[in-house]
């Protein structure tokens, strides 16, 4: 598998004029990063049986926070907690939602990515804001050691999440509980808990993508987040997260980011219509979702019991 | 995405008899009439210059074309799924209806059945996917939404279509009675499809679908046919709303409608009554859904505060929508 | 002979109404001072038809639901249990029917699910995998614990789940038809692996209908009837016609009417109809104006017979003829139109449509009766409906009343109006009288025959032996998805007889 996809990578390259130079390989890596962090957000969402469609608010809501207070006159760091711990508290509130009330995450999740939308535009009578500190900025365009700094951060919350699925208990929990919940709560488990960790986690995640898109651009506008939502669930897709739930791997949906970083720059390259990037992206997702869900019902037949 | 239990939902409790009880159950079955009545009062003696003729009209006017996609939103929503495309068919619409009257210079009819026609398609492939695909609704509809977002971009080449032909304005321009044409379309349209939802053995079967499937067609609803339909008629009605927002501004572009317009569809059915686990919902609920949140833009425009204070208040005025409803609706 | 391991005393459970409240002045209970009682180092198998209670009694025991009477005693001891958890920890394990594992995890993370062992605050996986590796090999068995779940047969996770509960030192196991989708030498082993268990002292319950297999495990068999312990024997001394006569040897005080006469011309033809690949092929013949019954039990396959005649299940081979007609491309809304309708078991979620209310429901399946121009016309519904609600004598405030608030009783009422109002030429009925009251069900005994002599043919599951036997002109008995007998009736259509089949299988 691993090598029909470098043999696919390498053809691509060698067809596609700029592809593999490496200050191009590199502005796809520093591109996807923003996709790839908000992926390992989704993934363990997707694997509960979740969504979390409130990406492309959050996106805007948190920056919005942080920049107007760097703006403001405070400091770095305490912004971007600040905009970090907004990003938390409205996945927590998802996760509340979900949880404790049993509102369907695709609706809760959409209105509360529609507020937040909302109230980015409100701040600052929907006008984009910029102009940020240079420390701010470096985070987004500067490189250490001839890395993004960007790439740095896509490769730590790969390893959390990583961490979090496979090197703990609640990553099983997680896994548990898009397979068979009815287990879990039999043994005594907090589904409870576990549901608000991982939209707390995927908000946290969206959180820090915003300040990251806002750092490479150093601007934040209102609506900036709007192409990064399905761009997020295709790459858990392409990464092959399990839109059933159950199944899901956070290094290979990192994997997916990068995936649908090289597709959107290749199309580039090629003079492809932008938009058409759009039609693709959308294509993909309910093709390979289809594709699962027949490949899912068949194995299901395959292994019925008696009757 | 799993599905929690119908059973119970949408179920007035039976308690004896007395007027407290009667009233409890008209309120049950006209909440949606109640909360417009509380809002409308409540703007009328809050809000300066809202109780005024000219105002009213407005409020009118700004709700006609909402109610047209809402209705459509509606049926989908009872039969417990959800369009995500509804804006950006919306979109695709206007800027296909620009090219074809002005660019083209089709006939006025000739741009609506072909617009409409468009609209029925993209819905019954969104409902295709999903009855036949196994394709969970707001996937299939996320993702036929972002390609059609898509698709108009590409279509527009990156224009707009303004100062359309005149015959073709007419058709949501016309005046009568000192309101435009427009308004007349919608409650023609609130009209057939309150028959077809309250009357209709469509409006029967589709309840039956949305309460309990399984019951539903083991009683011989054809539920294939239905869940493909709900979608095809949510497509053909969104594109008659991009249509008639196109008249209304006199300009066709690719980002009418949009998000925001799906949600506030959402919205107002959700005020208006419709669950969101199907079976309940009706065409005059989300009137006045439409009537009560156009109400509530209105007096936000009113006061002077910034208009995307509306966004944020919509979705918190949902999110009690549901939890209300989740609360009174608590099965036993 | 060992002290009891476990020593269940009068346990009673009440019937549960609608509200949920317990009926304890109903003269029936799920359960009656029932004694039931484990030895360490034995095997006791419990046997009972379909609802004799042997579920409630072990759930009760394993703790998933309380007693409402009695007591349980382990080692002498009284004990109760709030969840199953804690009867897991008193040493209590159910392996269930329906297995209870995630199939995305691998054997180790789901042995030790909830329970994951730590190291420097990590999960310590390698003693995940080497604890499973120990527990699966003191089975004798060979499962690699880093196998995915769903990719191991049915068998294999049974050893599965048998390994977890020994992971946390169960000393009694209750196992629910283990051996229901198992192949022979799969048995085998799962034989080998009791009579591991029982030699190191455990004692084990299982639940089963299958004589030949339990003959040769058991060391003891006790008999549940009706909710109530009707002896118990070594297994040195069973005998089948005896323990068939503990089950089934009830009187049957009851009179069924049968005013319909004999049969008329064949509606129904099944011919080799097959459930799935592997069972047996089906034939079944019903005609106008019989009933006919289907005995078997929960699983044997009647309900999946049912639905394929109807068209709500795809055949995996056969064909089936109605009123001379080969069908073809069959589904519910083909059938009713013809003339069949489907009386389904789970009257809750396939029956009626909560959400509405006794009109709309009654009319559903004949909606296009009251049709003109595509929009329903009210007067032509509610009087239909009401003259089959007065018929039926369904208790109501009026028909716009939600079904949801209707008793047990008037649901079904309900249901049976919704399809007498299609005219059916066959009806199908599965389980019609389930859950109803004494009085409620000897009317609808009563209507089963009015409309079989109208001419109607009737297709009649039912679990109740003194019913199946009583309104049935012929049998048909199933057994794991095919047909093993077909008894007419007459003197000798006992109800041991039908058990005998249930249980044995063909002669």
């Amino acid at each position: 598998m691993a090598a029909a996809a470098l043999a696919a990578f390498a053809a691509v390259g060698s067809l596609v004029p700029h592809f593999l130079a490496l200050p191009n390989l590199l502005n796809v890596v520093r591109q996807s990063s923003i996709i790839a962090v908000c992926a390992v957000g989704m993934t363990s969402v997707i694997v509960i049986k979740g969504i979390d469609l409130s990406y492309s608010g959050l996106l805007a809501f948190c920056p919005m926070i942080a920049g107007l207070m760097m703006l403001g006159g405070v400091g770095v760091a305490p912004s971007l907690a600040a905009g970090a711990a907004a990003g938390v508290l409205m996945g927590l509130f998802n996760g509340f939602m979900v949880a404790q009330l049993a509102v369907p995450a695709f609706i809760t999740t959409l209105v509360v990515g529609q507020i937040c939308e909302g109230l980015a535009l409100l701040m600052n009578g929907g006008r984009s804001i910029g102009g940020f500190p240079d420390s701010y900025v470096f985070i987004g365009n500067g490189a250490l050691l001839g890395v993004p700094i960007s790439d740095y951060l896509m490769v730590a919350f790969l390893l959390v999440g990583f961490f979090v699925q496979r090197k703990t208990p609640l990553g099983n929990h997680i896994f548990a509980f898009g397979g068979n919940d009815g287990v879990l709560r039999q043994e005594g488990v907090d589904v409870k808990r576990v549901q608000l960790f991982v939209y707390g986690f995927s908000g946290f995640c969206v959180a820090v993508a915003g300040l990251l898109l806002s750092a490479q651009l150093d601007t934040v506008h209102p609506t900036q987040g709007d192409a990064y939502q399905l761009d997020a669930i295709a790459a858990c897709i392409i990464g092959g997260v399990d839109m059933a739930g159950g199944s899901g791997s956070v290094p290979l949906a990192v994997v997916g980011a990068l995936v649908i970083g090289c597709l959107r720059n290749v199309l580039d390259l090629l003079g492809v219509h932008p938009f058409m990037q759009n039609v693709l992206v959308g294509t993909i997702i309910i093709v390979i979702v289809f594709m699962s869900g027949q490949v899912r019902r068949r194995n299901a037949m395959a292994t019925r019991g008696t009757l | 995405m799993s599905s929690s239990s119908r059973s119970g939902a949408g179920v007035p409790s039976s308690r004896s008899g007395g007027l407290p009880a009667a009233l409890r159950e008209f309120a049950g079955a006209h909440v949606s009439f109640l909360i417009f009545a509380v809002i409308a009062a409540l703007a009328c003696a809050s809000v300066p210059n809202f109780a005024q003729a000219d105002n009213f009209a407005v409020v009118v006017r700004q709700s006609a074309i909402p109610i047209i996609a809402c209705i459509g939103m509606t049926m989908v929503l009872m039969t417990g799924g959800i369009d995500l495309s509804l804006g950006y068919i919306v979109g695709l619409s206007s800027i296909v209806s620009g090219i074809l009257a002005k660019n083209l210079l089709l006939p006025a009819p000739l741009v609506l059945a072909v617009v409409l026609g468009l609209g029925a398609l993209i819905g019954l492939a969104n409902g295709a996917i999903i009855q036949f695909g196994k394709v969970p609704a707001f996937i299939t509809t996320l993702g036929s939404g972002y390609i059609l977002y898509g698709v108009a971009q590409i279509v527009s080449q990156g224009s707009i279509v303004n100062r359309l032909p005149a015959a073709f304005l007419a058709i949501g321009r016309t005046s009568l009675l000192g309101l435009p044409s427009s308004v007349f379309i919608a409650l023609l349209v609130a009209g057939i499809f309150q028959v077809l939802i309250g009357s209709a053995a469509f409006g029967r079967r589709l309840r039956a679908f949305g309460f309990g499937p399984k019951a539903a067609g083991l009683s011989g609803v054809p539920v294939a046919r239905i869940n493909v339909s709900v979608y095809c008629l949510c497509g053909a009605l969104a594109a008659l709303a991009g249509l008639l927002l196109t008249i209304r501004v006199n300009a066709a572009q690719p980002n009418m409608g949009g998000g925001t317009f799906t949600f506030e569809a959402v919205t107002a059915a959700i005020v208006g009554g419709t669950s969101l686990f199907g079976g309940v919902g009706s065409v005059v609920g989300s009137i006045f859904g439409v009537l009560t949140i156009k109400i509530i833009e209105n007096c936000i425009n009113l006061l002077g505060v910034s208009y995307h204070l509306y966004l944020a208040v919509q979705g918190v005025i949902i999110l009690a929508a549901i939890v209300l409803g989740n609360l009174a609706h608590r099965r036993g | 002979m060992s002290e009891a391991l476990v020593s269940m005393r009068g346990i009673g459970k009440y019937i549960y109404g609608e509200s949920g409240k317990a009926l304890r002045n109903s003269e029936v209970k799920i359960l009656d001072g029932v004694d039931f009682e484990l030895r360490s180092g034995e095997v006791n198998v419990l046997v009972g038809e379909n609802g004799a209670g042997k579920s409630t009694l072990m759930k009760v025991l394993g703790g998933v639901i309380p007693p409402d009477e009695g007591e349980i005693l382990m080692d002498g001891h009284p004990v109760s249990f709030r969840d199953p958890r804690e009867a897991r920890a008193a040493g209590v394990a159910f392996i269930h029917q329906e297995l209870n594992l995630c199939p995305n995890l691998d054997v180790a993370h789901n042995i030790f699910l909830g329970r994951e062992p730590k190291r420097r605050g990590m999960k310590d996986a390698s003693l995940m995998y080497a604890r499973s590796a120990e527990l699966i090999r003191s089975l004798s068995c060979d499962i690699d614990p880093r196998e995915m779940v769903s990719r191991l047969s049915t068998a294999q996770q049974q050893v599965i789940e048998i390994a977890k509960a020994i992971s946390f030192s169960s000393r009694v196991m209750i196992m629910d038809e283990p051996t229901a989708s198992l192949t022979k030498r799969e048995i085998d082993m799962l034989f080998g692996l009791i009579k591991r268990m029982r030699s190191e002292g455990m004692g084990i319950v299982y639940i089963s209908h299958r004589f030949e297999e339990f003959l040769e495990i058991g060391d003891r068999v006790t008999v549940l009837r009706d909710g109530r312990g009707v002896g118990q024997l070594p297994m040195s001394e069973f005998d089948e016609a005896k323990v068939i006569k503990m089950m089934a040897g009830r009187s049957i005080d009851s009179l069924y009417p049968k005013t319909h006469g004999g049969a008329a011309e064949s509606v129904l033809e099944v011919r080799g109809l097959r459930l799935t690949p592997r069972t047996p092929p089906i034939d079944i013949d019903v005609r106008a104006g019989e009933v006919v019954g289907l005995g078997g039990l929960v699983g044997s396959g009647r309900t999946e017979l049912a639905k394929s005649v109807f068209g709500a299940r795809r055949m995996a081979g056969g064909e089936l003829r109605y009123l001379g007609r080969r069908l073809d491309r069959w589904n519910p809304r083909r059938a009713i139109a013809a003339g069949m309708a489907y009386l389904s078991e789970d009257r809750k979620a396939e029956g009626l449509v909560l959400g509405m209310n006794i009109r709309e429901n009654v009319s559903l399946a004949a909606l296009g009766d009251f049709l003109r121009f595509g929009l329903i016309a009210p007067r032509a519904e509610r009087s239909k409906v009401e003259g089959l609600v007065g018929e039926l004598s369904v208790v109501a405030r009026s028909i716009e009343q939600p079904v949801a608030t209707l008793s047990g009783g008037n649901q079904q009422r309900c249901v049976l109006a919704k399809w007498l109002a299609t005219a059916p030429k066959l009806l199908i009925l599965d389980e019609p009288t389930r859950g109803i009251d004494v009085g409620a069900k000897a009317q609808i005994h009563g209507l089963i025959d009015r409309i079989a002599a109208a001419g109607v043919a009737v297709l009649m599951i039912s679990s109740e032996l003194p019913e199946l036997i009583g309104m049935s002109d012929r049998i048909y008995v199933m057994r794991e998805g095919g047909v093993v007998a077909e008894l007419a009736a007459g003197p000798d259509l006992t109800q041991e007889r039908v058990v005998q089949y249930i249980c044995v299988g063909c002669e």
